[in-house]
């Protein structure tokens, strides 16, 4: 290890370590200890070229780049010099010269660290009297990515990305001196499973996404960490909220789980939230279908159709499939109940789909590992025998991953005499459940998710839907407490909608 | 490895350059370092480097075609667009500039009829400027393709362009 | 260009045959025996200290220890070692190398074999500009001669000792000149320079140990070796000895190459050498080393051309292209034809050399346009300043160098193009220089 100081204060790191990336690890850089800096990442490789990052190094007579000094035992550092402040200006200056002045229509105003590090250390006003280099604005650069070539610092963070992290060579500069552009190859565009990552990276509007574009300014967000709910790696994500809806994903670093990425994929299943298709009601099946209720209604219902079974067959003709997207939580309530009605099969189906080497596993759900874990295993094994006049209570928590066919057929299905539901979304599912629930999707409550490697995720609520829901431990207790269950008390459930 | 030739429609790069590069490879640690000469050896074909010859380059090399446009823009001497049989460049470095080169370029262009950087409509020449090619003793001075022609003025120099078929 | 050099030295004396040219020619001159004694009578540790005790300084601009360069490589181990000949001349005002090619094609030849000898390298990649055709073709026929002569390949001069030349051509950028830069070229790629470290000798080449050498520096070894450190010394000053072959360009009587010892007066070289100014007409200005070091006025001509003289001047010998401005001579425009080249040939990666370049061009062509502010001269000199030590390579201190040597010794020119009021009349009727070369 060696020991080091910056601006009078020591730390330690291993040695040979570059400076920034030290600074990083031990959580002080911008955060403490003021490095500004464009074409260093984190988990990029280093770059040298933006050269906004010069630090003195006691004894050495020039600047150096901190993103390409390597730590030593007794290395002295000063960030806050006026050599250092006059080179940043230098470089701020320098990069504002043809930069357009579109912060008023481009999207990355307010996070923007141009806009943030001219603020911070850059001149005050302009000198730059020739006409600004004109380049293209408004490219389509892939299926998710505007690109304005005016904006671009060429910072090559995007190029390195493409290069190091999916392998797949999208991006290149073009050319040289001042007349470098970033450029894709003509038919050949940014259109890998993680192309939205540049925009994250990009530390100005020169890449931004064409879903957020023009959405809403990002000083109207209010910032919720939560976890996306795609697959099993739970990737964590920074919920924007406006105007009472999700805005957006982007991701939130985690060095454990996702670094400081998340595939496309993902990062849009924000949509799923405010989809039209949530389940809205609580709804009871009668004469002419399904109609809306109350809940009390539709508790009382199912509670009276689950006794009557209970009664006359036991708990064995009750079966219950579980959600591999429920929390923990739910999950835990889900088996509490159907333990207390000494319940027969119990299951969670996991959909399985295509993953990568990067991010993306194959189980398409955020709580795969949790079900498991709580005694929800694979349901295959008897989901063929539903339809023999076995089960006549099945409560499915659907979470939209099931289709009827699933099931055996809707024809199978309806052998079953009572189907309870609770759902985050509409799905094949609802046209025979005789009682369907809203349930919350995991970023309308508090709860936790366990990731593919056991990790437990903890999610908060980001947004409340705009009908009511509930989480699907909460319908379940009121349902065990309905039954009279001992596990379940007289009394309704703990707190409304979590 | 190069495979034996299909259609030749479907081809740009000729066989034989095919087999020339393969060869350049093989100087080199590492396949790349042929990189240059192989595209020197496909523009010489046709005078420029096709969208198509760019693909076909970026196959042989196992390359995304994007890292071999990217080299082609980077290089003068490497065209990413046709050029007239003939490439004419004044060299307007400061010895050649101090000795009249400007006023030679400018008095071409007017005899060519274009503009520094672009292609006589016959396809005939293709005028430009360039950096110090070297032959400062020598100035003004411009080459023709591999060629340089030395302490011209600007009636040797028109004469020479009017030589040019 | 002339086949010799107005005035010849070791390097270049037998230049004027053309024989010399040929395998069979360099040899009857005594060609190649120098490779023969240091690859028979010397150790490669014996051909280092020789080279260092001689103090012979790099040519390709920088005149670092060429010894001490060769020292840099690792003695032994696993690792293949190679050499790289950098002969992409193109440092406007520069055209030594052009003729050290054309004219003596195996006397580099034998130096690069005495450097490989002294580092071990395996094999050599003789870089060569692209735009270079002809001596292009020399070298290829001379490598050609060589290996069936065995003096190429598998057993160097019937000894032990492999080696090759590999001939590569750029394909037209200044920046693959400097030593990354042509390293990125050499394995196919654009020619971004690297960070440093690692250096060359560390890993270099396609990752290999490498050390590279501009081809003048290659072509003194053979002397080197012929005559030993001491007499070696004999030739040049104290810190800079042996001789250079100096190009002149410009406004001069006998434009051309001139080998003369290092220490030679600039002032002698040109009015001794090169005939003077010709039309009668006063000297303004020159530039001792290639376009890349700072401007001398008239009156500091009596200057040493040697690294430690020039730099007490402010300047530095360069790739010594001595080019010669008269009193007619407009320094915005040589400003203009200067700053467009950087421009032209940043890489583009650093921040303050990619915009700074384009900056700087900008606003000397609005000031010889007389659009110029006074403003412009300090934000010139305020850019240029932040351009020095703070890039990957050295290229922005080359860029940044001339604007601050003609501001400091022609400021006069610059102000006259802002008018008497500080500010530009527009056109160039006001430039006050009406017969200075055409823009």
């Amino acid at each position: 290890m060696a020991r080091f100081k910056v601006d009078d204060v020591e730390y330690e790191a291993e040695a040979g370590t570059p400076l920034l990336r030290a600074l990083d690890e031990l959580g002080v850089l911008m955060n403490g200890v003021d490095v500004p800096h464009y074409c260093w990442h984190p988990k990029l490789s280093v770059d040298g070229s933006c050269r906004l990052c010069q630090v003195e190094i006691e004894g050495v007579p020039k600047l150096q780049i901190a993103c390409d000094t390597p730590v030593r035992d007794g290395l002295v550092v000063r960030t806050d010099t006026a050599r250092v402040q006059s080179a940043r200006e230098g470089v701020m200056e320098l990069l504002l010269l043809n930069h357009p002045l579109d912060c008023p229509i481009c999207d990355q105003a307010g996070e923007c660290q141009l806009q943030d590090y001219a603020f911070d250390y850059g001149v005050p006003a302009a000198r730059m009297r020739e006409p600004r280099r004109a380049a293209k604005k408004r490219q389509d650069l892939g299926k998710a990515i505007v690109f304005d070539q005016e904006r671009c610092i060429l910072c090559r963070r995007c190029v390195r990305f493409c290069r190091e992290v999916t392998g797949t060579n999208e991006l290149g500069v073009l050319r040289r001196g001042d007349r470098s552009v970033l450029e894709t190859a003509p038919g050949l565009p940014l259109d890998n499973d993680y192309s939205m990552n540049v925009a994250d990276i990009c530390p100005v509007g020169a890449l931004t996404t064409k879903d957020f574009r023009f959405k809403v300014r990002v000083w109207d967000l209010e910032n919720v960490p939560g976890v996306c709910t795609g697959c099993s790696r739970g990737c964590n994500v920074e919920i924007g909220v406006a105007r009472g809806n999700v805005q957006r994903y982007v991701p939130r670093r985690n060095d454990a789980v996702n670094e400081t990425w998340l595939c496309d994929v993902g990062r849009l299943s924000y949509k799923e939230i405010g989809a039209p298709d949530r389940v809205r009601d609580v709804s009871v099946r009668g004469e002419h279908g399904l109609t809306p209720a109350s809940l009390e209604e539709a508790i009382a219902g199912a509670s009276k159709r689950v006794r009557t079974v209970l009664d006359e067959h036991g708990g064995a003709a009750v079966a219950g499939i579980a959600s591999a997207h429920a929390c923990n939580e739910d999950l835990e309530v889900f088996g509490a109940l159907l333990d207390a009605l000494g319940a027969g099969a119990r299951g969670a189906p996991v959909p399985l789909g295509p993953s990568d080497e990067l991010l993306v596993r194959p189980e398409k759900a955020a709580n795969a590992h949790g079900a498991r874990a709580l005694g929800f295993g694979d349901p295959a094994p008897w989901l063929d025998r539903l339809g023999g006049g076995d089960v006549r209570v099945l409560i499915v928590l659907g979470h939209d991953l099931l289709g009827a066919d699933f099931l055996g057929s809707e024809a199978a299905l309806s052998e079953i005499g009572t189907v309870i539901l609770l759902d985050t979304h509409q799905s094949a599912l609802a046209r025979v459940a005789d009682f369907v629930f809203p349930a919350r999707h995991p970023a309308e409550r508090e709860g936790t998710l366990t990731n593919h490697a056991g990790r437990v995720q903890p999610v908060v609520r980001a947004v409340e839907p705009p009908f009511p829901a509930w989480t699907e431990g909460e319908i379940l207790a009121r349902l065990g407490t309905a039954l009279g269950l001992e596990a379940f008390g007289s009394a309704p459930a703990p707190g409304p909608g979590r | 490895m190069v495979e034996s030739a299909p259609l030749a429609a479907s081809r740009t790069v000729s066989g034989e350059v095919r087999a020339r590069i393969e060869r350049e490879m093989a100087r080199y640690p590492q396949r790349r370092g042929a990189l240059l000469a192989a595209l020197r050896w496909v523009q010489d074909e046709r005078g420029w480097v096709s969208p198509e010859a760019t693909t076909e380059v970026a196959e042989i090399f196992g390359l995304h075609p994007l890292e071999v446009i990217e080299v082609i823009s980077f290089y003068n001497m490497l065209h990413d667009r046709p050029v007239g049989r003939h490439e004419v460049h004044v060299c307007t470095s400061l010895a050649c500039s101090l000795r009249g080169a400007r006023g030679l370029l400018r008095a071409l262009e007017a005899h060519v009829g274009v503009r520094s950087g672009e292609t006589s409509a016959d396809g005939r020449i293709t005028l430009g400027h360039e950096e110090c090619l070297g032959a400062c003793s020598g100035a003004p001075m411009l080459r023709i393709g591999p060629t340089y022609h030395e302490n011209l003025d600007v009636a040797k120099a028109k004469a020479l362009l009017d030589g040019l078929e | 260009m002339h086949a010799t050099p107005h005035v010849t030295g070791y390097l270049s004396e037998h230049f004027g045959d053309d024989a010399f040219v040929t395998l069979e020619g360099y040899r009857a001159r005594g060609g190649y025996e120098a490779a023969r004694r240091a690859l028979t009578a010397l150790s490669p540790a014996d051909v280092i200290e020789l080279v260092t005790a001689s103090g012979l300084q790099g040519r390709g601009g920088a005149g670092f220890s060429t010894g001490q360069k060769w020292g840099f490589m690792p003695r032994g181990g696993e690792r293949p070692k190679v050499l790289v000949c950098n002969a992409d001349e193109s440092e406007p005002g520069s055209f030594k190398d052009r003729l050290l090619m054309e004219r003596g094609p195996h006397q580099l030849l034998e130096g690069i074999l005495i450097g490989a000898w002294a580092t071990g390298a395996e094999r050599t990649f003789l870089y060569i500009r692209g735009e270079y055709a002809h001596a292009t073709a020399v070298l290829e026929l001379a490598i050609r001669e060589a290996r069936s002569a065995g003096i190429l390949g598998d057993r160097v001069l019937g000894t032990g000792f492999r080696h090759d030349v590999v001939l590569v051509r750029g394909a037209g950028a200044y920046i693959c000149g400097e030593e990354t830069g042509l390293l990125e070229s050499l394995e196919g790629k654009k020619g971004q320079p690297r960070r440093k470290p690692p250096y060359p000798a560390e890993s270099g080449a396609f990752g290999m140990p490498t050390t590279v050498n501009n081809v003048e520096t290659f072509c003194h070894v053979p002397e080197i070796v012929r005559r030993g450190a001491e007499r070696f010394r004999r030739v040049g000053t104290e810190q800079s000895p042996g001789t250079t072959l100096f190009g002149v360009s410009g406004h001069i009587a006998r434009p051309g190459l001139f080998e003369l010892p290092l220490g030679t007066r600039l002032d002698t070289l040109i009015h001794e050498h090169a005939g003077g100014v010709p039309g009668g007409k006063r000297l303004k200005g020159v530039i001792p080393g290639g376009v890349s070091m700072p401007i001398l006025p008239a009156d500091q001509l009596d200057v040493p051309l040697a690294n430690e003289s020039l730099r007490e001047r402010g300047t530095s010998l360069g790739t010594g292209g001595v080019m010669v401005m008269d009193e007619d001579t407009c320094m915005v425009r040589v400003a203009c034809v200067i700053s467009w080249f950087f421009r032209d040939e940043s890489c583009g990666q650093c921040t303050q050399c990619r915009e700074g370049t384009g900056w700087i061009h900008q606003i000397c062509a609005r000031l010889e346009r007389g659009e110029g502010r006074r403003e412009d001269l300090d934000i010139l000199l305020e850019v240029a300043g932040k351009m020095e030590g703070a890039t990957i390579c050295a290229f922005a201190d080359a860029a940044a160098w001339p604007i601050q040597g003609l501001l400091r010794h022609f400021r006069a020119d610059f102000e006259a193009h802002l008018g008497s009021e500080g500010r530009g009349a527009g056109g160039r009727g006001r430039c006050p220089f009406p017969h200075s070369f055409e823009l």
